[in-house]
């Protein structure tokens, strides 16, 4: 269960990652250009000439300023849309145009009713008994506050929505509205209720919000250190977006009045303090959910690293220098911490506890010193210099960061050196040569690209995602595949098959298996591995991940590869079998067994098949069988093929608890059936009624390592009708 | 060779989805892992053989584990049991 919920979570928070990639670039367009525009900077400077009102630069920097500005204003819908797309598992597109819809509608059901209700007049102000800042615009409508809590609302419930009704078969009649079309139909309806319930139940949860920013508030400097031990330690969890986000983007990090305007958020109030004019001061109540993050990233972290590069063996300093160093920069420059978070996190998890406290305490100095720094992505030097130095000391008082950032680097540096020492950790650059079996290591396969030269470039691309491919268990065995800043972050279907040893010789920083996600750190390149692994997986075969692979291996001793390989390619494509061909039992839409709704089956835990959604109540014997045995509740057969291949059929999802009823058998245990004889007949609507689902699953059960069901038509088809092959490579 | 008894709880029996689970967890194990109730018998590894027992609720199965890793199998077949079934 918690693994499932791990799942979850891990998929929701890389969700987020699509949304939030584009904060930096507005985050740039806004700093940037209210700078610029800033009517007293401007005249500080002496350079109403240049940049004055009337001037073209002047004008451009508006338009930037605007342009940022306008995607901080309506991240909701941004969220709503990016995280549908994130979380449907196909047909992304559908998801993300129901989103949009669905959030109209859920905003207007709102509108709707606080017109009706009295709270918005008809002249479009809101009443004045109407608490302020819970009403505010949003895309042109009036409705109530949400936040990004609205579109991560929408975007949960439509991806769940289109995860669970994208592949839905109407009747007949309305089959037009059936599969994706029905998504956005679906959604509209279900977010019309929705906006219904959130009218009543929001603002309990305003004011529960309120309340808890209040708390957070109160507890001072104690609760900014909380919250910045729990932030960093969920980092290897990948969840961290989850729980940093309510207090950077909603009313839990706080409220404040700005120029007239309810502001909610810590970055949302740093943001709006930046656009308005009147700024004297940068509110560090709300800045201390990040200001903390320039002092252990552009400082702390790299003294770790250097420590780390110090404490390196001799012969490998070199090796270790190059891996640490870009790490470095990359977490200085940009704020990204992975890449040297993860270089100690998995071989000395001491040291993440004591990285977890020093920059959990980093926050609460900042906090502490006044310092008030934004930023949009996270606390590298780059937002240093455009919301720290280009917005001047006396409103954010960065100039505190620089000591600050010095104790921090020698606290990182001498507590990494000593623990390192003293407990012997193996940090990069001190591992012991013989403790790792290794088929190829990090260095041999840089080593190789460097010998292969660049002729050969795009076939090591797709070694590497050969090897990505197999370390996962085959690619049969990968349910989806995504990446985040830095991790490339995959769900298996058996997560026992998944092999570290394998993923660790593409040269990631580190591996995370938790339940069915796996997630492979390789630093911010991940994007481009994610790429070549799905261009990967759509233009290749099976029977390519093993040539692939096997090069490794025959490349060692031989230097003739392009001719030996496609001997390869062809003798492999050879060794498919076909075993056995395979018909329906049941007339209707027939899919892979990865199609049914239900976790169990799709996951193939009963054995490779397909599913089929009926549309006749009628199980016939697809061949020739034995019957071994009729589950007591009749909604399942066993039977045994001629040539001994053992499938079951079983009739709907959690069919087992009708007990029997809707169900009618002909056979019994033992029985011998003629190809076409009548298995049983069930009641599609009794069950689509009562049961979790009337899809019929097919399951060959008593597979052998390497043989899978391959699927050769996926539409509608009668019964009898050939559908799929057994394959054996 | 070690042994347990057990009674099952689930209201619907040993079906297909606690079977799969089922298969799942026995072939983690080296031992040959078996499970009667009166004369039938399956391996548990086996999901055809196991549902054709045709276990329901409140029904008594034994099952036996021999093999190398049977201390551990064990231990984790009466967990299994008693969490999933």
């Amino acid at each position: 269960m918690k693994e499932k919920i791990f799942g979850v979570l891990q998929r929701v928070g890389r969700s987020f990652m699509l949304p939030i990639a584009i904060l930096p670039v507005a985050g740039l367009l806004l700093g940037l250009g209210s700078s610029l525009t800033n009517a007293t900077t401007i005249q500080t400077y002496g350079l109403e000439s240049i940049l004055g009102d009337g001037t073209i630069l002047n004008a451009l920097f508006t338009i930037m300023s605007k342009a940022g500005s306008v995607i901080f204003d309506n991240l909701p819908i941004i969220f709503a849309v990016g995280v549908a797309i994130g979380m449907a598992k196909k047909e992304k597109e559908v998801a993300a145009l129901s989103a949009m819809i669905a959030f109209l509608v859920m905003n207007i059901t709102m509108n709707a009713i606080l017109q009706i209700n009295g709270e918005i007049l008809s002249n479009g102000e809101i009443a004045e008994h109407v608490l302020e800042g819970t009403v505010t615009s949003v895309l042109g409508i009036q409705t109530l506050q949400m936040g990004v809590f609205g579109g991560i609302i929408v975007g949960l419930g439509v991806a769940a929505l289109h995860n669970r009704f994208h592949k839905i078969v109407l009747p007949n009649a309305l089959s037009f509205f059936g599969g994706s079309r029905f998504v956005p139909i679906i959604s509209t309806i279900v977010y019309l209720f929705v906006g219904i319930l959130m009218y009543f139940v929001w603002p309990f949860v305003q004011n529960g919000i309120y309340a808890l920013g209040g708390l957070v508030t109160g507890t001072g400097y104690a609760g900014t250190l909380i919250f910045g031990i729990i932030k960093r330690a969920l980092i290897p969890f990948g969840l961290h977006h989850v729980f940093y986000l309510p207090f950077w983007q909603t009313a839990v990090g706080g409220t404040m009045e700005i120029g007239g305007q309810i502001v909610q958020g810590g970055q949302n109030i740093f943001f709006a303090q930046l656009a308005s004019p009147d700024t004297v001061k940068f509110s560090a109540d709300a800045t201390r959910y990040f200001s903390g993050e320039f002092i252990f990233m552009i400082f702390g972290l790299p003294g770790a690293a250097l420590a780390m590069y110090q404490c390196a063996k001799p012969e490998k300093k070199k090796q270790a220098g190059g891996l640490l160093l870009s790490a470095a920069l990359t977490c200085m420059l940009t704020g990204i911490t992975e890449p040297i978070e993860f270089s100690f996190l998995f071989v000395a998890p001491i040291l993440f506890v004591v990285q977890v406290i020093l920059a959990g305490s980093a926050y609460m100095i900042a906090h502490i010193l006044d310092i008030a720094v934004g930023l949009t992505f996270s606390g590298g030097f780059i937002d240093l210099f455009i919301f720290g130095i280009l917005q001047g000391n006396e409103k954010t008082s960065w100039l505190y960061i620089i000591p600050a950032g010095i104790v921090y680097f020698i606290l990182y540096y001498t507590i990494f050196k000593f623990l390192i020492k003293k407990l012997n950790l193996k940090t990069p650059g001190r591992e012991d040569d013989d403790a790792e079996v290794k088929l190829y290591t990090k260095a041999d396969y840089k080593a190789k690209q460097t010998r292969d030269g660049k002729t050969e470039a795009n076939h090591l691309l797709d070694e590497r995602s050969a090897i990505i491919v197999k370390g996962l268990g085959g690619r049969n065995n990968i349910s989806d595949v995504d990446c985040c800043a830095t991790r490339l972050r995959c769900t298996v279907y058996d997560s026992s098959l998944v092999n570290e040893g394998i993923l660790k010789q593409t040269g990631p920083s580190g591996v995370i298996k938790k339940g069915k996600g796996v997630q492979v750190i390789y630093g911010p390149s991940v994007t481009v591995i994610k790429s070549n692994l799905e261009d990967y997986l759509a233009h290749s075969t099976e029977a390519d991940d093993e040539i692939y692979t096997q090069d490794n291996i025959i490349e060692e001793t031989a230097n003739e590869n392009t001719v030996t390989e496609v001997n390869i390619k062809e003798e492999s494509k050879k060794e498919i079998k076909n075993l056995h061909t395979i018909s329906t039992a049941i007339t209707g839409q027939v899919a892979s067994i990865t199609e049914t709704p239900d976790e169990a089956f799709a996951e193939k835990m009963m054995g490779d098949g397909y599913v089929v959604f009926p549309t006749e109540g009628v199980v016939y014997a697809p061949e020739d069988s034995t019957v071994n045995f009729v589950f007591p509740s009749k909604h399942a057969i066993g039977l045994t093929t001629e040539d001994g291949f053992e499938y079951l059929i079983h009739v709907g999802v959690d069919t087992v608890k009708l007990e029997g009823q809707g169900f009618e058998v002909f056979v019994k245990d033992g029985d011998f059936v003629k190809k076409g004889s009548k298995l049983m007949t069930f009641d599609i609507q009794y069950i689509k009624e009562n049961a979790k689902s009337d899809a019929c699953i097919v399951a060959f059960t008593s597979l052998e390592e390497g043989q899978e069901v391959q699927m050769n038509v996926t539409s509608t088809v009668n019964a009898l009708d050939e559908v799929a092959t057994i394959v054996s490579n | 060779m070690k042994k347990f008894e057990y009674t099952i709880k689930d209201a619907v029996g040993i079906h297909a989805r606690p079977a799969g689970l089922l298969v799942k967890e026995a072939k983690k194990y080296e031992s040959k892992i078996v499970i009667e109730k009166g004369e039938k018998k399956a391996e548990a590894t086996k999901l055809m053989a196991i549902m054709a027992m045709g276990v329901k609720c409140n029904d008594t199965v034994t099952v036996t584990v021999e093999g190398s890793d049977e201390d551990v199998a064990v231990g984790q077949m009466e967990a299994f049991f008693n969490e999933n079934l």
